[in-house]
Order: structure tokens, then C-alpha cells, then sequence
């Protein structure tokens, strides 16, 4: 398929750098893959532009031998014939698209080769399949991340369907799930025979893909390799020949970077601190952040799928995007110009930050460093020979450091990195990773956006995970943290992550959410215009009479009557007019918060359970009512006031230039500078908003949890801490809305005063006119009269103007706290073949801690399974993952050999009940809240279940038996009752699979060992998951799982675990002491309070 | 006005093809420098912003619209009134007129461009049997406008770390070297780019001796001919008019 006979190239032309290749022999069969490897500047490239004919074709030079594709001799023969055979991936995303538009630049490759147009269509709709590019389709490409770019670049070649793909370092922008893609496409295209050449540093992903690796030196190929053979290769060979590792697992055994010795120590204070922080582009909101600490000395990984935000959060914290919330370096907070210039972020293309003539020259720009201090900080960056050198003339890791060495010489104390490594070799990358150990002591802190899991295990102390625009985790790189971040690249996700981000504008994106009030609202500012015109109107009477008056013959009352009723007829129509109007508006308001609050519950109702209960039902509630509510005054004002009060004034500025052009104009220039004045007023405005609506935020929440935990505040005499923590919610609340007003007051006392005095420009030079007879006395009055009258009009505009950024933020805040990943369900049935429940590698973690690593475990049906371990070990959050109230990261779990993501939240529920340590009853009966269970159930199951569960005898002496209320959650009962609730509840539902997570906890132990019984009756033939903290409950069981820090450490019966597993016979032991005494002690004094305490404390 | 270079032509009621649009730009070029009549001034602009309103830039065409409206009765009314000094009469009126003679090349120029995607201007060319040396280099310049856009946002972050950035207070003090800031970054990173595109786009066959095909459907209907055939009489009309004097 491919074929080099004595290749030789040298450039030659004032295009390329390299050096060439020579005597290059090479064949590539039909279906085979080839991976070009080999430090920098080798000739891999040049190989690769050979193949695709742009050596010598584009980069001249002087050419030896032939390279034939197919039989083409693509060294001789015009590139118009070559990209039918050949297709390219280069590495550089941004130029390599000849489109601005994501579909057309998919369909570029086939509309070369004429293809007809269904067929292009096909063929992009089967790439945008293939290579899950839903959300990427239609789109501007200048909007997308550089990672993204490149998947549309790999979905371009493979759409033209060549025989021969050509990859030049495709990886280099691709997160760890658009590698697993681009690993996916290749199996593909190899699979149909074709052909492919890759040019790679990365070439873990490849290893079983590739047939043959191939290693070049200075421009020769040195050695072949099969996968195997390279896998075999020691550490120290591979470091010899500058590869990079084939294997990332390879990477676990690795030691890290803290712990060594003679580094420097990583502080736990905080360097960089982010507090609320938001960014919004294009009506989206980017980035929300709570509160993120960075710290000390450390240098941070950042790492996440391609578009969920990394580059953003860098800049915002950098201050080079306008972002909300505020960010302190060293305690202290800046602004983001002063931000920008304490930091520094070296960019991904390194061109664009180089400014000077010499080396030198440029890292003294703007810093008052002495020359000689420069030079030594040059020398220390290798850069010595190089301070006369012109910039642009260095290779890129030079640029790279000259750039590290300007941040140096200006005295930066954060430094960014964006993909620093992305197309470096072995050698470049380790150059670098120590490069970054020895700023250690140099700036406090260093953030690195990488996507190359090598470089963050050689020289990173910690990683931070984004996902979606929220930070997912900040965690040392300690061991668990290593394989943490190991886990996140070798996992083998390859959905999409890119979100469809549509640009609105603000007005837009309110008017969006009015649905079919859209009508009303139009119809509320018709009338309000109407309004709003009655109340110019008597202005223009007014103006008849005096020009009567002026004329020289005053109107008598007989004539005046008339216009006087006139006057009254306006005012009255005014005030019935903007009446309804109002009416109007307010019920489209009503009607847009309705639609609003509607959406939000549907956004609600796909988050898992889980993330809904971590949110909080106060947050939750403030977002459903408060938050929605707050935009209602707004909304019903705004819109339809809003365009009457442009309306009118814009009519009465086209009167006055039909009256007289010259005064109009003037008024136009007041108006302007008003307007002007109003907008600095808005744009200042809107930069402190988002702080101030950040503190209100804080302020909410903080009187939520002040007033929720006074309990055990006034208990425990916390009283002072938590007072502080509210006093500073408090102030904070109180200097953000001060510093707003503040910023905001003089720029409405500006427009204010304009607004109501454009009367006092055009009073004189009007006057002026009329003295020179330029203009007639009564124009001169009209004039004036109706400036008088758009004045408060134009006030009000402006106000409602300076409403909408304020609405349309708070509708962004809305969207983005309900768009966590919605829950992986399908709208399939469950179709299990059995009721076995089957845990394989799951992974999950909330926040900084990962609870589970890699748990697996069968529980056949059946059986009764337990589940035990120390506290913390992770037994609930398997229950949690199992009933879906989680999203697992990674791993399965099955029941019945049917992925419980693979199945409707129905499906799995009808097969699975669940009793947890709290219960929820509703404010109904007993006998209502049990049949919750199974709705169709009589009322004979109903007891016959609560018999079951041991409900009846507390139950029965309640005064109405089973009709008794619950109370407000339940309120009336204890927790032993409540779980006993639960339980008949669950016994009622009667579903395959059981899973009790302490589910006799707050039961005293006779009722507990009744209830054993009945549940070991009610069970048989189920699948029963148990997680308990009194072994002695458990003794039976088929099989117990022991777990220890998020991983099954033995599993067996109880006696072979006795005997075999030190954790076990250590929970054994105290469970045993724990229920010695409380049996020993009096049963009466035993209340359900002390045994639950008891079990906490195990 | 953000002339913005993703053509967007989803929303519109009627579809034009590029070579319409092209015709409705060059036959506005040339009646709007030969006609003196307001009405038929007033009753072009409003057809061609109707047109760009179908098109699908509805708001835009509106706005168009208003502005012109405003500008134009401003301008009658100085002309009814008659008042003022004779310098200031004059200064205004003329710049008014230049203003509204620019109307319909900036309203056909927007509609060209703002519901045109680059994949059918490319087509169209196509169409017209345009040899690729005169195709080429203006897709290349569609593409080259964002990426110059593109890498000025990128070099501006980059001068706001050095302290450089493009403020008033920078500029006014230290004109040249601001420049010299901002061009020399921008030349380097455009030419790699431009060289590297140049690459690409050889590499995936845009020089290709075959007559390439198109992702989007470009054809005339009957539409196009009719709005073409109205536009270009409407244009030797005003051609033949103004040359003859029959007009003024």
C-alpha cells in the first residue's frame, strides 16, 4: 500500500524546519498500522509529508528515491491526485480548517474528491455517528476548545474515506475520552483495510492498535518494533531512545513528587482562593465555583474532558476574563487587572505572548529588573547563548521558556501553564517536568492544563478536576491520589463531553422562557405605549392653548373648555391603559415564572437522587421559590414598560424634529450623553453584580444553616463560632451591595439629573433662536413641553435597562445549578435474567474523596449477602450506587446481567426496594404511608405487612391505629418506628431485591430480632443485600463482604471469615462487646436514642 | 454592526442563493450612486430590508430599517425647514446623504454575508465556473478574518500580563510601541497559521483538478431568477435615467 524505495528529502525552500530524512525503505501493507516514534526533530513529520505529498509538493527540497501509495508515485505526481488516497490529521488544531463552520469543514475532504452531494451528506451524518460529534455539528469553529477542533480535524479525514490515513501527532489536544474515540476510529479504519501512519510522542493509546512501531534517529530509521517488543523495554531503554511510556500502568510503580527528599514542602495556606466564582460567555454560564483554595508551593495539575472549562477557570482566576465572585492571591483580594499582572500564564501557542527584538529585550519588557539579574535568570533556563537571539528564531521549547523566564523577571508569584507538553518529546517533557520542580521555591503557585498523564505523575503535587464547569475534586498526589489521577486517563469512557452552547443574547434568553405568554407580554407593551402616549398627549394641548395665547388671542373658557376636558380624557385613558397593561404584564410574568419553575423541575427530575440530596432542600427550595420569584418584579415590569418607554420618547424626538430640527438635535446630544453616562453605570454594574448576588447567596445559606443547626450549636455552646461565621456572611452581604451602590450612585445621579434637565440645554439656545428670529416663539414652547415629558420616560428606561443583565444572570444561575449530568438511564425494561446483583470495577467519589476503588462483588439471588466494614468504608455509598441514586464513574453493576444504567428508573425500582437509615413518611395515615409501597394494595396486605415489620404493637396504641398522622415527615414517630414504617412498606412492595442499609439501627434489639426473623421468612428466594453494623444480625448470611477504604478486602461466610481476615474479627469483636452491653443494661432504659448512638460509634 | 462571518440562514422563509445575493450587492452598488429620488430611494431600502427579513435576520433588517427611517425624515425635515445657519445646514445634510446613499450596499453587503455560509459562497463560485485562482484566495479571506480576530483576543491576555495591554492611557502615551506590541505577535502567529492552513488544505485536495462537488445545495430557483431579473432592471433602469438626465 505504501511503499519508500531509498527515500531521501532534504528542505530546501524557504518552507519547513527539520532536518530530512535519508535512505528511507519502507512498506506498509493494506490494514496495517504504523506508529512513527523518535525524539523531536527526527523526520517523523517529514515521513508523514512525504506519504501525503507535501514534501516536496508544498515544502520544497530536494528529493531522492520514490514513494508510491497504491501505486502512485506520490513524490512525482500533483497533490490534487494525492488526497483521494491519502488523508490528514495535523497537529495543530487551529490551522488546519479551511471552514468556519463545523459541518462544512466535515463534508471539506469529500467535496474535493467530487463525491455527489447525497453521498457527502451520508457520509457526515455517519462520521458525526461514528465519532460522537452530536454536539459539534452546526457550530462556529472559533467557538470550540482547541480539543475539540481536533476531533472535528480527525472526523474530516475520516469522512473523505481515504485509503491511507496520515496522522501527525493527533493526540496532542485530546482528553483522555476523545483519545479513546480516536483509538476507536483507527480500529475502525483498520478494520476496513485501510491504512494508517501515525506520528506519535503519546503511544500508550496505541499500543493495541499498532502493528509495527517504528523508530527514527536524525532522520533515519533505527529499529522496528512489534507493541510487545516495545512493552518489554526497560525504563532505562526506553529513557535512552527518548520515548515515552507505552504503558500508563506503567506509571503507578513510579514514585511521586512529594515525599522526596529535599523538596519543598507543599503549605497548606492558600495562595490562590477562589470564592463564588462564576464566568458567562454567550449567555451561558461557564464556570461555578463555590469556594476553591489552591495551595502554597505547589504545583497543580489541572485536568478534565476537553470544553468543561479548564482554560476558562485559568484565565478568570488570572483576571484576563471578566468573571463574578472574588479571587484572593495571598489572602488578599484583587481586581482583575491587578490579577493579570501578579500572574502569568504561559500559552499554548507561545508566539502570541512574544513581543521584543532580542531574548534579553524581552524578558526586561515592562520590569524594572537590572540586566544582569535577567541574564542570570536566562542562564538558569538554559537560554544563556541565546539573549540576542530574535525570539521568533528559537525552537519551541525555548519560546516556552523565555516566556517562563519573562514571568520570572516581572516577579510573578502564579504562573499558568496551557498544555505545555503537547507535542513534546520524552526529553522535552522531562526538561520541562523539572523545569517545574525547580520554580518550586521561585512562585508560590503553578497550574498546569494537561491532558498528559506522564508529566502531572513527574512533577505535579496535586491534581484538581474539573467536570462541567464545577472543580470535582482537589487531592494531593499522594498514592491514592496517583491512582486517582491514572484511574481518570485510563478509563475507558469515550462519550462526548462537549455541550451544545447556543449564543443569546439577554433579552433573548428571558424572552425564551415566556413560551406562549410571548403573546401577553406583546400585548401588555402595546397598551403601556398607548398608555404612554395619552400621558404625552396634554403636553401637546397644552402647548395649542399657549400658542394660542402667544398669538395673541388667549382661547376664552367656552374654547378652552373643550381642550382642558381634553387633558382630563388623556389622563384618565393614561391611567386605564397602563393599568391594564400592567395587568397583562403581570400575568405574562406569572406565566414566564410558571414555565421557568417548570423547566427546572424537569431539569430536577433527571439529576440523580443523590446530587439532589446533596444540594439541599434549602438550596433547592430557595432556587424554586426565592430565586424564581426575585425575577418576577423584574419581568413584569421591564419588558412591556420598558418598550413603552422607548416608544414614546422616540415619537416625540421625531415631533421635535418636524418642529425644529436644531433643537432636536440638541436634546438628541443631552440624551446621548445621558445614555452614555447610564451605560458606564451598567457596565460597572454588571462587573460588581455578580459579587453582590454571590453574597446574597452566602448570606441565604448561611441563615438556612444558622437557623437548622441551632440544635446543636446552642448544645455543643458553638454559639460564638457560628455567630461569626453569620456576622461575616452578614458584613460581606453588606460591603458587596455597599461597593455596588457606591459604583453605581454617581452615574444614576448623572443620568438622573440629564435626563430630567435636557430641558435646561435647549431652554437657552432655543431662546437664543427665537431672539435671533430664527425660530417661532410657539415652536420654541412645544419644544420645551415635550421635553418636559419624556424626561421621567427616559429615567425609567434606564433603570429597566440596567434590570435586564440582572434578570438574565440570575436565569443563567438558575440553568447552571440543575445542568449536573443528568442520571444515565434508558427508556429500556427490565429484561434480566435473574435477580443477581453483580458489582465489576466500580468506581465513585464524591468531591475530593474517592469512597469506592474498583469494588466488585456478586450477591446471588437468593442469598442474603452482607455487607461490613469500618465506618467510612464505603457500605452505604454501595447501597446509594446500587439503587441508582448515584451515577457510578466507571465500572458496572448488573442485576441479573442487565446494566442498571441500561434500564429505565422504573424498570429498576419495580425489581428493587431499598429501606436506608432515614425514612421518610409523608403527612398522611400510617396505613397511607405503608401502602406508598404497592398503591393498589387492600388494606388486609397493608396490615398483614405492618404485622410482618413489627409495626402493630406501637402502632395499635397510638389513639387512631393506623389512621394516625404521621406528622410533617413523620414527625409524630421515632426512628425506630419511622424504619419499622419503612420497612413493612418495603415487605409490602414485595420486589426480587432487598437492600437494607441499617435497617434495624434505631430498632431496639427484641423488636430487631423478631424483625430478623421476619425478614429471614419474607426474604427466602430474594436477592438481599444487608449493610450492617451489628454482625450479630448477619452471622447467617451466605456471604459477607468485608470492605476497607473503598475496597473488598475478603469476602466468605462468617466462620471461614473468623478465621481468615484480621479486619473482620476486629468488627466481630467490638460488635460483640457493643452488644453485650446493651443487653446487660436495663431494658427499659434502652431507647431507641442509645442503640442507634451505639451503632454510630461502632 | 458585528459582522460576524458564520452565515446563518436557518430561520429564514425564503432561501436566496449566494449568486442572488451577489446580484442584489453589485445592482445596489450601482442604483444607488444614480438615484437622486427619494421615493424610489425609500421604497429600495425598504424592499431590500424586507428581503434580508425573509432571509431570516429579522431583527437586524428592522433595525436597518428604523435607522434609515430616522435619518432620512431627519434629513426631509431640515430640508422642509429651512432654518438655521448655512454651514450647519449643509455639514448635516451632507453627511446625512452620504449616510443614506451607503444604505443599500451596507443592507445587501449584510445580507450577503450574514446568511451566507462559506461552504455555499464556495458552491456558488462554483456554479458561476470561477477558475479556483480567483475562488480561493476569497474563502481564504473569509477564513482569515476570525483567526486574525482570534489571535488579537489571544495577544491581548498575553499584553495584559506584561502590563502592556491596549488601554486609552497606553495608547495616547506610547503610540508606536503599542502598535509594535500588538503587530509583531500577530504577524508571526498569522503566518505560521496561514502557512500551516495552506498545508492542509493543499494536503486535503483543495487545489484538486476535479470539479468539486458541495455539502449545500446551491441552485436557482424561480425566486432567484425573478429577484435577480427585478434588481438588475430596476438598476438599468436608474442607469439609463440618471445617464440621460431625465432625473436630478
Amino acid at each position: 500500500m505504501i511503499r519508500f524505495e531509498d527515500v531521501s528529502f532534504h528542505y530546501g525552500g524557504q518552507r519547513g524546519t527539520g532536518e530530512g530524512v535519508d535512505h528511507l525503505n519502507l512498506r506498509v501493507a493494506p490494514g496495517e498500522l504504523v506508529v512513527l516514534v523518535g525524539r523531536s526533530g527526527c523526520g517523523k513529520t517529514t515521513v508523514t509529508r512525504l506519504i501525503n505529498g507535501l514534501a516536496p509538493h508544498f515544502y520544497e527540497g530536494v528529493v531522492e528515491g520514490a514513494v508510491y501509495v497504491n501505486d502512485v508515485c506520490v513524490t512525482t505526481s500533483d497533490l490534487s491526485k494525492t488526497h483521494a488516497l491519502v488523508g490528514s490529521v495535523f497537529q495543530n488544531p487551529k490551522s488546519q480548517f479551511f471552514n468556519v463552520d463545523t459541518t462544512g469543514e466535515l463534508a471539506f475532504g469529500c467535496e474535493n474528491q467530487a463525491l455527489p452531494r447525497e453521498e457527502i451528506h451520508a457520509r457526515v451524518m455517519q462520521t458525526c455517528e461514528d465519532m460522537k460529534l452530536h454536539a459539534l455539528m452546526n457550530r462556529n469553529i472559533f467557538d470550540l476548545s482547541g480539543g475539540e477542533k481536533q476531533q472535528i480535524a480527525c472526523g474530516s479525514a475520516y469522512a473523505a474515506q481515504p485509503l491511507v490515513f496520515v496522522l501527525d501527532e493527533p493526540s496532542s489536544n485530546l482528553d483522555r475520552k476523545a483519545i479513546r474515540r480516536l483509538h476507536d476510529m483507527l480500529v475502525r479504519v483498520k478494520d476496513q483495510g485501510r491504512t494508517v501512519v501515525v506520528s506519535e510522542h503519546r503511544i500508550y493509546y496505541l499500543m493495541d492498535v499498532a502493528d509495527r512501531i517504528i523508530y527514527m534517529d536524525d532522520g533515519y530509521i533505527v529499529a522496528e518494533y512489534t507493541p510487545d517488543e516495545l512493552r518489554a523495554l526497560s525504563e532505562d531503554e526506553l529513557h535512552s531512545l527518548g520515548l515515552r511510556t507505552p504503558d500508563l500502568e506503567d506509571l503507578r510503580g513510579s514514585s511521586g513528587v512529594t515525599g522526596g527528599k529535599g523538596e519543598v514542602a507543599v503549605s497548606s495556606k492558600p495562595s490562590v482562593e477562589a470564592v463564588d466564582l462564576s464566568c458567562y460567555r454567550g449567555g451561558n454560564q461557564i464556570i461555578d465555583i463555590e469556594r476553591l483554595a489552591l495551595p502554597e508551593n505547589s504545583v497543580i495539575a489541572l485536568i478534565g474532558d476537553n470544553g468543561c472549562g479548564k482554560s476558562t477557570l485559568s484565565e478568570a482566576l488570572c483576571g484576563v476574563v471578566p468573571s463574578n465572585g472574588s479571587v484572593a492571591f495571598d489572602g488578599e483580594f484583587f481586581s482583575n487587572k491587578q490579577r493579570s499582572h501578579r500572574s502569568f500564564m504561559v500559552m499554548q501557542d507561545v508566539n502570541r505572548q512574544l513581543f521584543s527584538e532580542t531574548v534579553l529585550e524581552e524578558v526586561m519588557l515592562n520590569s524594572d529588573i537590572s540586566e544582569a539579574d535577567a541574564r542570570a535568570i536566562l542562564e538558569q533556563l538554559d537560554l544563556g547563548d541565546t539573549v540576542n537571539r530574535h525570539p521568533a528564531s528559537l525552537s519551541g521549547g525555548q519560546k516556552q521558556r523565555v516566556a517562563i523566564a519573562s514571568a520570572l523577571c516581572a516577579g510573578k508569584d502564579i504562573v499558568f501553564y496551557d498544555e505545555p507538553t503537547s507535542g513534546l518529546d520524552r526529553a522535552g517533557m522531562e526538561r520541562f517536568a523539572a523545569l517545574l520542580k525547580s520554580m518550586r521555591d521561585r512562585v508560590k503557585t503553578q497550574v498546569i492544563v494537561t491532558h498528559d498523564p506522564e508529566l502531572i505523575m513527574q512533577s505535579c503535587t496535586h491534581a484538581l478536576r474539573m467536570d462541567n464547569g464545577r472543580v470535582t475534586g482537589l487531592y494531593p498526589l499522594d498514592e491514592d491520589g496517583r491512582q486517582r489521577v491514572l484511574y481518570y486517563f485510563t478509563s475507558e469512557d469515550d462519550g462526548s463531553t462537549s455541550r451544545r452552547r447556543t449564543r443569546v443574547t439577554p433579552l433573548g434568553k428571558i424572552l425564551s422562557y415566556t413560551g406562549r405568554f410571548k403573546r401577553t407580554t406583546v400585548a401588555a407593551a402595546a397598551f403601556m405605549t398607548l398608555g404612554a402616549i395619552f400621558q404625552v398627549l396634554p403636553f401637546l394641548i397644552v402647548y395649542w392653548l399657549i400658542s394660542r395665547a402667544l398669538a395673541g388671542s388667549p382661547p376664552t373658557v367656552q374654547e378652552a373648555a373643550l381642550p382642558l376636558v381634553g387633558i382630563l380624557v388623556c389622563l384618565v385613558l393614561y391611567a386605564i391603559l397602563y393599568i391594564y397593561g400592567l395587568q397583562l404584564s403581570h400575568r405574562s410574568a406569572f406565566g414566564t415564572l410558571e414555565n421557568l419553575r417548570c423547566s427546572l423541575q424537569e431539569k430536577l427530575e433527571v439529576q440523580p437522587l443523590g446530587s439532589v440530596a446533596d444540594m439541599g432542600t434549602g438550596a433547592l427550595k430557595k432556587l424554586f421559590v426565592d430565586d424564581v420569584e426575585s425575577i418576577e418584579l423584574l419581568l413584569a415590569h421591564m419588558i412591556p414598560e420598558g418598550i413603552a418607554n422607548i416608544a414614546v420618547p422616540t415619537v416625540v424626538m421625531l415631533i421635535m424634529m418636524a418642529v425644529d430640527w436644531r433643537l432636536a438635535l440638541l436634546t438628541l446630544i443631552m440624551i446621548a450623553f445621558g445614555v452614555s453616562a447610564s451605560g458606564q453605570m451598567y457596565g460597572v454594574g454588571t462587573k460588581f453584580m455578580g459579587s453582590y448576588f454571590a453574597a446574597t447567596k452566602r448570606l441565604n445559606n448561611t441563615i438556612i444553616e444558622y437557623v437548622n443547626g441551632m440544635d446543636v450549636v446552642r448544645m455543643f455552646n458553638r454559639d460564638s463560632e457560628s455567630l461569626t461565621k453569620f456576622e461575616q456572611a452578614v458584613h460581606g452581604y453588606r460591603d458587596f451591595a455597599l461597593a455596588w451602590y457606591k459604583v453605581c450612585w454617581p452615574w444614576m445621579a448623572v443620568y438622573g439629573s440629564i435626563f430630567f434637565t435636557c430641558t435646561l440645554f435647549t431652554l437657552p439656545f432655543g431662546a437664543f433662536l427665537v431672539l435671533l428670529g430664527q425660530l417661532e416663539l410657539q415652536n420654541y414652547v412645544l419644544c420645551l413641553c415635550l421635553s418636559f415629558g419624556i424626561g421621567p420616560l427616559l429615567v425609567n428606561v434606564m433603570q429597566f435597562a440596567s434590570a435586564i443583565p440582572q434578570v438574565n444572570m440570575k436565569i443563567q444561575t438558575l440553568e447552571k445549578s440543575l445542568d449536573r449530568l443528568p442520571l444515565r438511564v434508558s427508556e429500556n425494561d427490565y429484561t434480566g435474567t435473574s435477580h443477581t446483583v453483580e458489582f465489576s470495577d466500580v468506581h465513585f467519589g464524591y468531591g475530593n474523596d474517592e469512597v469506592l476503588k474498583g469494588v466488585s462483588f456478586t450477591a446471588e439471588e437468593g442469598q442474603m449477602t452482607a455487607l461490613v466494614g469500618p465506618s467510612g468504608s464505603g457500605k452505604s455509598t454501595i447501597a446509594k450506587c446500587l439503587t441508582h441514586y448515584y451515577d457510578v464513574e466507571s465500572g458496572t453493576i448488573c442485576l441479573g446481567g442487565q446494566n442498571i444504567c441500561d434500564m429505565s428508573l422504573e424498570a429498576l425500582y419495580s425489581q428493587l426496594s431499598y429501606v436506608s437509615q432515614e425514612q421518610f413518611l409523608f403527612n398522611k395515615s400510617i396505613l397511607e404511608n405503608i401502602r406508598v409501597g404497592k398503591p393498589e394494595a387492600r388494606d388486609e396486605e397493608v396490615f398483614a405487612a405492618a404485622r410482618a415489620a413489627q409495626c402493630d404493637e406501637f402502632v395499635l396504641s397510638l389513639p387512631d391505629a393506623y389512621h394516625t398522622q404521621a406528622g410533617a415527615a413523620g414527625g409524630m414517630l421515632s426512628g425506630g418506628q419511622r424504619q419499622r414504617i419503612a420497612f413493612a412498606r418495603a415487605l409490602l412492595k414485595d420486589a426480587p431485591v432487598l437492600v437494607l442499609d441499617e435497617a434495624t439501627a434505631h430498632i431496639d434489639p427484641e423488636n430487631a430480632e423478631k424483625m430478623n426473623a421476619a425478614v429471614a421468612e419474607l426474604t427466602r428466594n430474594k436477592t438481599l443485600v444487608v449493610i450492617a453494623h451489628r454482625l450479630s444480625s448477619i452471622v447467617n448470611a451466605d456471604k459477607i463482604v468485608v470492605l476497607d477504604g473503598g475496597r473488598v478486602v475478603d469476602e466468605g461466610r462468617h466462620d471461614e471469615l473468623l478465621a481468615r481476615c484480621a479486619i473482620y474479627r476486629t468488627l466481630w469483636t467490638s460488635s460483640e462487646q457493643v452488644d453485650s452491653w446493651a443487653l446487660n443494661s436495663d431494658p427499659v432504659a434502652v431507647s431507641d436514642v442509645a442503640v442507634s448512638e451505639c451503632g454510630a460509634s461502632c | 454592526m458585528n459582522f460576524e462571518l458564520y452565515g446563518d440562514d436557518s430561520t429564514g422563509v425564503i432561501k436566496l442563493d449566494p449568486r442572488t445575493k451577489m446580484v442584489i450587492f453589485l445592482s445596489c452598488a450601482i442604483t444607488s450612486i444614480n438615484m437622486y429620488n427619494d421615493q424610489y430611494m425609500a421604497g429600495y431600502i425598504a424592499v431590500l430590508c424586507l428581503i434580508l427579513a425573509l432571509c431570516g435576520k429579522r431583527i437586524m433588517a428592522l433595525k436597518a430599517f428604523a435607522a434609515f427611517a430616522v435619518l432620512f425624515f431627519l434629513r426631509y425635515c431640515i430640508q422642509m425647514q429651512g432654518t438655521g445657519t448655512g454651514v450647519a445646514i449643509s455639514l448635516v445634510s451632507v453627511l446625512l446623504t452620504v449616510f443614506i446613499f451607503m444604505f443599500p450596499m451596507v443592507v445587501s453587503l449584510l445580507l450577503l454575508i450574514q446568511t451566507t455560509r462559506i461552504g455555499q459562497f464556495l458552491a456558488a463560485f462554483q456554479a458561476m465556473h470561477l477558475p479556483a485562482a480567483a475562488v480561493i484566495p476569497v474563502a481564504v479571506l473569509f477564513r482569515f478574518i476570525p483567526t486574525v480576530a482570534d489571535e488579537r483576543a489571544g495577544i491581548n491576555k498575553a499584553m495584559a500580563f506584561r502590563g502592556i495591554e491596549m488601554t486609552m492611557g497606553n495608547v495616547v502615551r506610547h503610540p508606536a510601541q503599542s502598535i509594535e506590541h500588538l503587530l509583531v505577535p500577530l504577524l508571526f502567529s498569522s503566518v505560521d497559521v496561514m502557512e500551516e492552513l495552506a498545508a492542509a488544505s493543499e494536503a486535503r485536495g483543495l487545489s484538486t483538478n476535479l470539479v468539486r462537488t458541495s455539502y449545500e445545495e446551491v441552485r436557482l430557483r424561480p425566486l432567484d431568477y425573478v429577484v435577480m431579473a427585478a434588481f438588475i432592471a430596476f438598476a438599468v433602469y436608474m442607469l439609463t435615467f440618471s445617464v440621460t438626465g431625465l432625473t436630478g
